[in-house]
């Protein structure tokens, strides 16, 4: 017989209470994306909601923002959003070269150094966001760093670091020591097998670590909102200064466009890994 | 001092972790293609000795001499001893192929000879079929042969394997340990095994090495460490022996539970000895034809089928008593029975 911690007398009651409770968290969660993808399907102007009509206008007019480079405004939307791919693959980039090499000794080293370690990377997490960013603005602007996309690449890191890193971790807290003696044994020099048998062993984990730094990158608003300048600027802040001065569609057409290829990546982080993912 | 039969000198090896002394001055020569197995109970050493000799440890003290040159500084992947670790630590990214061949990869042989090679180990181990299998579709038994393939393929000057078999069941087990002897004689290939199983240990060496609290009790071949213990602890560990109080009665002489048996012990009369006697060496008679023979009551009494297993009390003092079928007389508990012991099987040791 099952024992459970609730009673099982009234089950009817205690079932009507998970899903009540499952319905609000999920309306809650979801309820800006639903709004969201419904009003880019709209006929009108204007982002009165429920739309009159419904319309693909919105999408053609985001396609027509991609393929006919509007020479008027200094940012356009085909710069911004190359530009925060850059950042992001910068970001991917950087934030594996540390954390591959990091999260191999931090699991093969002294267990409290390594939660110290995980402690102090996981800060950017629980910092507000506006204080990091005044602090990279100050950094940046008392040291008069003219460094272009490094100013939005740097903060980038320093946030997508502790989501890389647990995944490293966590990828190789599956790789036993005697694996990697086993290649020595068989010839193998220290770095020839960690190439061999860690660092593919370590893969799905470092591949969910670099979607997750994708879409945190690509998403990221408001430290990039303190550093971005005229010239280097991302698509997020684009889509902030087009709705601030006109509020129409266009923009949550685009944003759908963004919200599916994020689902797309979450997806595949899931496939991945089977859910053995830290996003948290 | 190392003959040229010597393949592998361990001089004097001593390990410090911290306080503790995990290994205290091991001397060991270790013949050319001999078996070697490193027995004890956990924690004497017996594994951070095998990493020792891999490399993966280095001694705190004293030398590794292979073929008289000395290799205690060398890394472990110049050492190429062919190791089958405890996990068995397949690569479960590889294939089976893959796998045996890591080792000749990094040698930089070619192809066509890799391909060759993990034939001609997948037909030795009796496997031929399964070369393109991810290790994860084998079974336990099949994981152990490739891990001893793998370890093979490099033809290593010495074969370390570190309590490989303990992951397998009892049925199973035994057929590999068969097996692995019968590998290493069709190599040729000096092998140290560290286990803690004395029926495996048995089973496989030429030369057994038991080991407690890192130092050295006894290195002998099999027989000799089990008819001729060293000292208590070794006749314990072998086999469970009896352990009784004696003393020297008179020259060549020794009283056992009040029995004066000859056995000849070269101690002055009066020292108070310990003696081991193992379980199937020790005979019963009926109480009618005990003359000085030591009395006991039965006290548990099992058929195991080919032997009785047998626990009678002497005077308070519980002895295992193992008996072929045949020469049981018709017992119950409860029964008194005499013992006979034979002094030529008795191991004496100083108190």
């Amino acid at each position: 017989m099952r024992v459970g911690l609730l009673p099982t007398e009234g089950k009817s009651t205690y079932r009507f209470t998970v899903l009540f409770l499952a319905t609000i968290g999920i309306l809650i969660s979801s309820l800006p994306v639903v709004v969201v993808t419904i009003m880019s399907f709209s006929a009108s102007d204007n982002t009165g909601f429920p739309p009159p009509e419904l319309s693909l206008r919105w999408y053609w007019e985001v396609i027509a923002m991609f393929t006919q480079e509007d020479a008027s405004s200094a940012q356009s939307v085909v710069d911004s959003t190359v530009t925060s791919l850059l950042v992001a693959f910068i970001v991917m980039a950087i934030s594996t070269l540390v954390c591959i090499p990091l999260a191999y000794a931090l699991a093969r080293g002294d267990r409290r150094i390594r939660e110290g370690m995980e402690l102090l990377f996981t800060l950017p997490l629980v910092f507000p966001l506006v204080i990091l960013g005044i602090a990279f603005l100050l950094i940046a602007e008392s040291l008069r760093l003219e460094i272009g996309i490094w100013r939005i690449v740097i903060p980038h890191v320093a946030l997508v670091l502790p989501f890389v890193l647990r995944n490293c971790i966590g990828a190789m807290n599956g790789i036993s020591v005697e694996t990697e003696e086993a290649a020595v044994s068989l010839g193998a020099s220290p770095l020839r097998a960690i190439w061999d048998v860690v660092i593919p062993l370590m893969r799905a984990g470092i591949l969910a670590g670099l979607i997750f730094a994708l879409i945190i990158s690509f998403n990221e608003f408001t430290i990039t909102f303190f550093m971005y300048t005229i010239d280097v600027s991302t698509l997020p802040i684009w889509m902030y200064s087009r709705t601030v001065s006109s509020l129409d569609p266009s923009t949550l057409a685009l944003s759908v466009f963004i919200i599916v290829a994020d689902v797309v990546l979450i997806v595949l982080v899931d496939k991945l890994i089977a859910g053995r993912a830290n996003l948290f | 001092m190392s003959t040229s039969d010597t393949h592998l000198h361990i001089d004097n090896v001593s390990k410090t972790f911290g306080d503790v002394q995990a290994l205290k001055g091991v001397d060991l020569e270790i013949k050319r293609g001999s078996f070697v197995c490193l027995l004890g109970p956990s924690g004497c050493g017996k594994t951070t000795l095998l990493r020792i000799i891999a490399g993966f440890e280095n001694a705190s003290s004293g030398h590794l001499m292979l073929d008289g040159i000395d290799i205690s500084q060398m890394p472990p992947h110049k050492r190429g001893f062919g190791m089958v670790f405890q996990s068995l630590a397949l690569f479960p990214h590889m294939s089976v192929a893959k796998n045996i061949a890591y080792g000749l990869k990094l040698r930089n042989i070619s192809k066509a000879e890799q391909r060759n090679r993990v034939e001609e180990l997948l037909n030795v181990i009796e496997l031929p079929e399964i070369a393109e299998r991810p290790v994860s579709a084998l079974s336990g038994g099949q994981r152990q042969r490739v891990a001893i393939a793998r370890a093979l393929a490099i033809q290593p000057p010495l074969f370390l394997l570190d309590e490989p078999l303990s992951a397998l069941d009892a049925k199973l087990r035994d057929n590999m340990q068969i097996e692995l002897r019968q590998l290493q004689q069709k190599f040729g290939v000096t092998t140290i095994l560290v286990t803690h199983d004395q029926h495996e240990a048995m089973m496989l060496a030429d030369e057994l090495v038991v080991l407690k609290d890192g130092e050295v009790y006894q290195s002998a071949d099999p027989a000799t460490v089990y008819q001729k213990p060293a000292n208590s602890f070794v006749a314990d560990f072998l086999g469970a022996a009896n352990l009784v109080p004696a003393a020297v009665s008179k020259d060549g002489h020794v009283t056992v539970m009040g029995q004066e048996i000859a056995c000849d012990t070269g101690q002055p009369v009066g020292t108070r000895l310990s003696a081991a006697m193992r379980a199937e060496h020790i005979g019963l008679v009926p109480v009618s034809m005990a003359k000085d023979h030591p009395v006991g009551a039965v006290k548990f009494l099992r058929d195991l089928g080919p032997a009785t297993e047998l626990v009678i009390s002497v005077d308070g003092q519980d002895l295992r008593v193992r008996c072929d079928n045949a020469t049981v007389p018709d017992l119950s508990i409860g029964a008194q029975v005499a013992l006979s012991l034979d002094g030529s099987r008795l191991s004496v040791f100083r108190a």
